[in-house]
């Protein structure tokens, strides 16, 4: 990706649309999914797109659905899902360097997903001042849209729709990985980077794997974490008795 | 809907907003306290890497597909590889996306047909 894309930008808002179209392969068919599971669960089709609306977080809707069905007292369920969504903390400060400071970023946070946040923490920075608002408006109104218009195609006739077409339903998640995969490419030039996102990329891999999907992203983030200060630190000894047995010689 | 469900679902609602938005205003006023000429010198060390590993693990549990067997583990593969080549040939946003879903639909199509 182009570092400084600033100056060829005419229409911020609609370049920001253009590049959630790769989140819509991911969003869409999970989101058809969280309106069949919805009405399955006792919930009617209004009330599904308005959990869609409101909450806007994917694993955490399917935990609220869930459990409401199971019969969980409201509390625990409550407490679940904020738990799961709690990983939001971190996203909104790591972006923080580059928003303007228009009093619309704060609500704007609604737009915050896993997704949005991965693609805002590489492109913000490249676009001018003047272009991020708009920029993260048509990227955070086309990937919640998607994630609603979903929603009411699985609560109307998503059972239909998934039985007569799976294979769509397999193929355009990846969408998702491929994204996070370009995100993330250029960092892997530099040896600590390449080494800090492997070792994270698998934890997270492996814990999935083996079914701790919502704790695989903080779990893993951390694990990755440890080890760029390992690394970093092992460095730093190294320059310095480098440094000190050549001081001594 | 019950009101006690009603309002669960708005106190789930207003707290996923919450943790989305309170932590950017604490940086926002973290940073204009710092006052450094360079906003990114003002972040904590940990917030800087944290992002980026983020990124990963979601990279990772994306990885893997709603049905775990040999078709869509070597799609997967494939079309893993066939994104990071075409990113590094093209190094933009959409192509790679892209071609790493036809690629990754076109391997599971062939795994399927013979019957893998």
């Amino acid at each position: 990706m182009s570092s400084q894309i600033a100056s060829t930008v005419d229409r911020p808002w609609l370049m920001g649309a253009r590049e959630a179209i790769p989140l819509l392969g991911g969003y869409i068919p999970v989101a058809i999914s969280f309106g069949v599971i919805a009405v399955q669960s006792g919930f009617t089709g209004w009330e599904a797109v308005l959990i869609s609306t409101l909450v806007y977080a994917g694993a955490s809707q399917f935990l609220f659905v869930a459990m409401v069905a199971a019969g969980a007292p409201l509390w625990f369920v409550v407490l679940m899902t904020l738990l799961i969504n709690a990983r939001h903390v971190v996203y909104g400060p790591n972006i923080a360097p580059w928003l303007t400071a228009s009093r619309w970023w704060p609500w704007l946070m609604h737009g915050l997903t896993d997704q949005t946040f991965a693609l805002s923490h590489v492109r913000l920075p490249q676009l001018a001042e003047s272009q991020r608002k708009a920029w993260f408006i048509g990227l955070s109104v086309v990937a919640w849209f998607s994630w609603i218009g979903g929603t009411v195609v699985g609560a109307v006739a998503g059972q239909e729709l998934t039985q007569r077409s799976p294979l769509l339903g397999e193929v355009m998640p990846f969408a998702l990985p491929a994204l996070f995969l370009v995100l993330l490419a250029p960092r892997f030039a530099a040896r600590l980077w390449a080494v800090t996102l492997g070792v994270t990329i698998v934890i997270a891999l492996l814990l999935a794997v083996f079914g701790f999907k919502n704790a695989a992203i903080p779990i893993a983030a951390v694990c990755g974490a440890l080890v760029y200060y390992g690394i970093s630190a092992l460095a730093t000894e190294k320059v310095q008795r480098a440094g000190e047995v050549r001081n001594g010689q | 809907m019950g009101s006690e469900l009603w309002f669960a679902l708005l106190v789930t609602a207003l707290g996923t907003f919450l943790m989305r938005a309170l932590p950017l205003l604490w940086m926002r006023r973290h940073l204009i306290r710092k006052q450094a000429s360079n906003t990114l010198d003002a972040m904590p060390s940990w917030l800087t890497v944290l992002g980026p590993l983020m990124i990963a693990a979601m990279f990772g549990v994306s990885l893997v597909p709603s049905s775990i067997n040999t078709a869509t583990c070597l799609s997967t593969a494939v079309g893993t590889l066939a994104t990071y080549l075409v990113w590094w040939r093209t190094r933009s946003l959409g192509w790679p996306v892209f071609f790493g879903v036809a690629v990754y639909g076109g391997v599971l199509l062939l795994a399927n047909a013979a019957g893998i």
